[in-house]
């Protein structure tokens, strides 16, 4: 095999040259440049693993079937949970593993709803995403919560999260990038990662096989909690407040970065490093816009043409790799 | 008296099903089926469709339970409950359209659900390779790679891939739901050459199908339900491939059973 054909066989070889072209067309176009300024890239780094985490659990759920809207809810109802137990004088460590914890158990609620009660998880997200978010504007009667009376500024806790290191690169971009690496590895290396594959290309032939496809799937939507939790956490420290509109967006957005990184909506397919360069290039893409001073609320349009090409291009491209 | 250890237990039943019955609500499926297999036999399944055949083999591999009947495996009485069950027993079940995730490779669907691993359940990539490109050897497959994906084989190559998994996990009994029902004649021919194989590795096959022509050259022994029931259970010697046709079409007919 020659080094093109090989390359165009890796699955996010497309997202990868989209990622490319869209850094050299902004760096060349934007007003001076300013993409490339270290301020920008910085600032990049910081905002960007937020969505780019949840995605990655995203991703990994769609991989073997299933949907999970109900990110934007999990991710601030935890982030509450977590500034709750500090208010309640609980070391910020312990209250990140409860509100971890958590997160675990709202995506295991989901899991168990869906392979159960035997409905379609888009309908079980939506379900609990707006049962979560109205548990939570309850719970917080919808007010911001600072974080400066609970933990005092510069602390170890807040330092591992949105530190930097050397004090130039943002701890949440290595958070990112270990996240992705991590759950590459389960995908593709580890057997976990096959019977996720097998679950959503072929369910049937999984479970004759002798995979517990439940198990498999609720596994997948609580390590999606986790991750939001995760998140949630990242936001409010570097928010230095708590807001209920946290991760608002989110639940689509990560479906568009799964899907524009090669992820196929009916599972089975799909790779995490195109789900990484996904979250990042859909980012990029509204990053760039916004320096290019496009009308800030045009901005989705631009990302819904992305992501209709991105699927047509991907279809495309899967059907010549079947012949 | 002398025994002769090879042709002796060729003899012996490897499966035995007696007397099952099934109801789906009024349904009545399965009424009263015997169904025998021996060591490394090819047995040929036949009936129309709605006789009965996918359930009494979704029976013997615990997909459904029956309502009443026994189930004999290498002589002792099991009850198979699940398809796990029947596995450990050393019963696989090809079908035509579940076996394989077609958007996964050779060797990672050969091994699913069972993959060779190292430490802390990583996948040893050497191993299910190498393990696959044996098992598709031994059944005269030959293919390129073990990467290459499902999507990418011909009806044949994949029902071949189905098979070859049977083969490798050590199965006693290799069931076939009509292997070569959506398959071009070339590619029927292809996998009636891979159930000479599995005969050859002293595994016994069930073969389903509606189409005599395709289970005539290779089965040995001739099992036909209609609606429910045995109508039929004869020998190759003994029967031919008009009397077979000849005994469905009368049956659908007359819908009278008639014993052998």
């Amino acid at each position: 095999m020659g080094y093109m054909p090989k390359f165009f066989s890796y699955r996010a070889a497309n997202t990868l040259l989209v990622f490319v072209g869209l850094i050299l067309f902004f760096s060349f176009f934007t007003p001076r440049h300013v993409f490339v300024d270290p301020r920008n890239i910085t600032s990049l780094s910081k905002l960007m693993p937020d969505l780019g985490i949840v995605a990655l659990g995203v991703g990994m759920l769609m991989i073997c079937g299933e949907f999970d809207l109900s990110v934007s809810s999990v991710l601030p109802l935890c982030a509450f949970i977590f500034i709750s137990l500090l208010k309640a004088n609980i070391s910020p460590f312990f209250a990140l593993g409860i509100a971890l914890g958590s997160g675990a158990l709202l995506g295991f609620l989901n899991g168990i709803i869906t392979v159960k009660g035997r409905i379609p998880s888009f309908i079980t997200t939506l379900g609990t995403m707006m049962f979560w978010r109205g548990i939570l504007y309850v719970g917080s009667h919808m007010w911001p919560i600072g974080l400066r009376a609970y933990l005092p500024s510069g602390s170890v806790f807040e330092r591992i999260f949105v530190g930097k290191i050397g004090g130039v690169i943002p701890v949440q971009i290595v958070w990112f990038v270990a996240f992705g690496a991590v759950l590459g590895i389960i995908l593709h290396l580890h057997k976990f990662g096959n019977w996720i594959y097998a679950t959503g290309d072929n369910r049937e032939a999984a479970r004759a096989m002798g995979i517990n496809t439940d198990r498999v799937k609720i596994i997948c939507f609580m390590i999606v909690g986790v991750l939001c939790a995760f998140v949630g956490i990242l936001q409010l420290l570097r928010m230095e407040t708590f807001a209920c509109t946290q991760g608002i967006g989110f639940e689509l957005k990560a479906i568009a970065a799964s899907v524009v990184g090669g992820t196929f909506l009916m599972g089975g397919i799909g790779s995490m490093m195109g789900i990484f360069l996904g979250a990042i290039t859909i980012q990029i893409l509204e990053n760039g816009l916004i320096l290019m001073r496009v009308p800030v609320f045009g901005i989705s349009a631009f990302i819904g043409l992305a992501i209709i090409l991105f699927v047509i291009l991907n279809t495309y491209i899967e059907k010549r790799r079947a012949r | 008296m002398v025994s002769i250890p090879v042709s002796k237990k060729s003899e012996e039943s490897l499966v035995k099903m007696v007397n099952i019955h099934k109801w789906f609500g009024k349904v009545h499926a399965l009424k009263g089926v015997d169904f025998e297999a021996k060591h490394s036999e090819i047995v040929g399944l036949v009936g129309d469709n709605g006789a009965g055949k996918s359930t009494l083999i979704k029976v013997l591999s615990g997909f459904h339970l029956a309502n009443e009947g026994e189930i004999y495996f290498e002589g002792k009485k099991v009850s198979i409950t699940s398809s796990s069950e029947a596995r450990r027993l050393g019963i696989e079940t090809v079908y035509q359209e579940q076996a394989l995730a077609p958007h996964m490779s050779i060797s990672r669907n050969i091994f699913m659900g069972r993959e060779p691993v190292r430490s802390l359940g990583f996948i040893n990539k050497k191993v299910m390779n190498e393990e696959s490109m044996e098992a598709l050897e031994s059944i005269e497959l030959h293919l390129r790679s073990p990467d290459t994906l499902i999507a990418m084989l011909s009806g044949g190559e994949r029902q071949g891939v189905a098979i070859a998994r049977a083969l490798h996990f050590k199965a006693k009994l290799v069931i076939l739901d009509e292997p070569t029902i959506a398959l071009s004649i070339k590619e029927a021919g292809q996998v009636l050459e891979f159930i000479k194989q599995l005969k050859k590795e002293e595994i016994a096959v069930v073969f389903i199908t509606h189409n005599l022509y395709h289970v005539f050259p290779v089965a040995e022994r001739f099992v036909i339900l209609n609606r429910g029931e045995t109508v039929a259970d004869v020998k190759k010697e003994d029967t031919s491939i008009e009397k077979l046709s000849e005994l469905i079409i009368k049956e659908l007919s007359t819908g009278k059973a008639v014993s052998k």
